[in-house]
């Protein structure tokens, strides 16, 4: 169980707050809980538990501005990558900011799907019809598409 | 039949629908070129929304393991607890083994005063024992007592050397003799170092199972401190009638890894010999109501300057006896944890 779901708790993490390490220990917390608690379903309870500490990650996040600071600091640390690791690192960035145009329930339902999660599983989690997910699939995906291209469309603009 | 809508493609690409719909669906689309054509840019849409969620992706790390999450809050939990604890149990310890020597030495030092009678004295506590044991004995004694009452030991230590020499007709260093009395083995009163510390608490200072020899009765566990390490228990086994080894297992503290990583391996194992050496001396005491001569001359000193290790789990094993080397080394493959 374990190791089949902390990759996708991390996955799912780090869409979520986009640092590897604070991904990996949000997933360490909520397989320690999980321990405490024994839920019935734990991978379900995972990713609720996960996305709830993620949500109270990122409003205390937004409240020290210490954070922020740290968070601006971090791509110093990769400051001698390779150009390689820079486009990557820029693709990371784009996919971040076309994620973050998507609906909250949008974002939520694609990035469940991505780490794993059946229809049923996300309907579960989301409280949304199990037959609504499709269509809920569909729209996020077809959004991120767009959000993507027209950010890397609009940065060549920008760049002239 | 109506033509497929988004949803329901998407779900029928995710393999999300139900089989009877999905059969449903690939008739449809067998006879809808429309439907087809959409079908075909959705999968393609799909495809490339997952790759855009691969880009961003965690970097690929190794799986870290799965007790280390719930461990560690437990660990500072425990040292937040344990460290004034341990501090409260060393005292108490400090304190018994203070009033347990005192008692005996109190009793030694009345009978002592004149002037070589020490000897004579020590063995009156004891029963059917020659004269010759008692004034081996009488250097250990006094090694031991030097931590508290250094300036009367020191005085005291000068006079009995003369009388051992008498006593033991090969004056063998010391060394030899603390080696010698290990080898006898002979079951002792109930050391005092015990204090009811028993291999359940073992395991909870370890954080893991101890480790003994299989089928070896165990005679004593109790708990030790060492430089560099967070915790050390000594578990005493039987091996035979006449010997006695010592498991000592280690855990590494987890603050000081770095630093003991980093030292030399002499380093690190000074301290360690150090220690044994001690233990040795502090059991010679109630080890010696056994026939000494008799033994001296089979056994040689035990003289390990680097015991074999072996580590299981997060602890470091090494035994100590008066066995050969090897077969303390084989002794060491057949350790196994005790499981509650």
């Amino acid at each position: 169980m374990y190791r089949t779901t902390y990759r996708a708790l991390v996955r799912f993490l780090y869409r979520k707050v986009w640092n590897a390490e604070r991904a990996e220990d949000l997933a360490q917390e909520a397989f320690a809980r999980a321990l405490i608690h024994k839920p019935d379903n734990a991978r379900g309870w995972l990713f609720i538990v996960a996305a709830n500490m993620a949500r109270d990650d990122a409003r205390r996040a937004a409240r020290e501005r210490r954070h922020l600071t740290l968070l601006t600091a971090e791509p110093q640390e990769s400051a001698s990558a390779t150009d390689e690791a820079l486009e990557v690192e820029s693709d990371r960035a784009r996919v971040q900011a076309a994620l973050d145009e998507l609906s909250p329930r949008d974002r939520e339902v694609l990035l469940l799907w991505d780490s794993g999660l059946s229809y049923e599983e996300i309907a579960a989690q989301t409280g949304l019809a199990r037959g609504a997910i499709g269509t809920t699939l569909s729209r996020a995906r077809r959004r991120l598409v767009h959000a993507y291209q027209a950010g890397k469309a609009g940065e060549h603009v920008a760049r002239g | 039949m109506s033509h497929v809508d988004e949803g329901t493609l998407h779900a029928y690409l995710d393999g999300e629908l139900p089989p009877a719909e999905a059969r449903g669906i690939d008739a449809h689309l067998a006879q809808c070129l429309a439907c087809r054509g959409r079908f075909d840019e959705e999968r393609a849409l799909i495809t490339r929304a997952g790759e855009l969620l691969a880009l961003a992706a965690p970097p690929d790390r190794e799986l870290p393991p799965f007790r280390a999450g719930d461990v560690r809050p437990l660990k500072r939990l425990w040292w937040q607890v344990r460290l004034p604890l341990a501090w409260a149990a060393t005292v108490v310890l400090a304190l018994g083994i203070g009033t347990y020597l005192g008692s005996g030495s109190a009793a030694y030092r009345e009978s002592a005063a004149p002037a070589l009678a020490p000897p004579i004295a020590s063995v009156a506590t004891q029963e059917d024992q020659s004269r010759e044991v008692a004034a081996a004995d009488t250097p250990a004694r006094l090694t031991y007592q030097r931590s508290r009452a250094e300036p009367r030991v020191a005085k005291r230590a000068a006079s009995p050397p003369p009388a051992s020499a008498t006593a033991v007709p090969q004056a063998a260093p010391e060394v030899d003799r603390v080696g010698l009395r290990g080898a006898l083995a002979a079951p002792p009163p109930a050391p005092a170092a015990t204090f009811g510390f028993t291999l359940d608490s073992a395991r909870a200072v370890l954080g893991q199972d101890p480790v003994v020899v299989p089928g070896a009765p165990i005679r004593a566990v109790r708990r030790d401190r060492m430089m560099g390490y967070a915790a050390v228990v000594v578990i005493e086994q039987q091996v035979d009638s006449s010997s006695v080894i010592e498991l000592v297992e280690r855990r590494a503290a987890t603050a000081n890894l770095d630093a003991v990583v980093v030292t030399s391996a002499g380093e690190t194992r000074a301290p360690d010999s150090v220690t044994q050496l001690k233990e040795e001396r502090r059991k010679a005491e109630p080890r010696a109501d056994a026939p000494a001569a008799r033994l001296n001359a089979r056994v040689a000193p035990v003289d390990a300057p680097s015991p074999p290790l072996r580590r299981v789990g997060n602890l470091e094993i090494h035994i100590s006896g008066p066995l050969p080397a090897d077969s303390l080394r084989k002794l060491l493959q057949l350790v196994q944890p005790v499981k509650p």
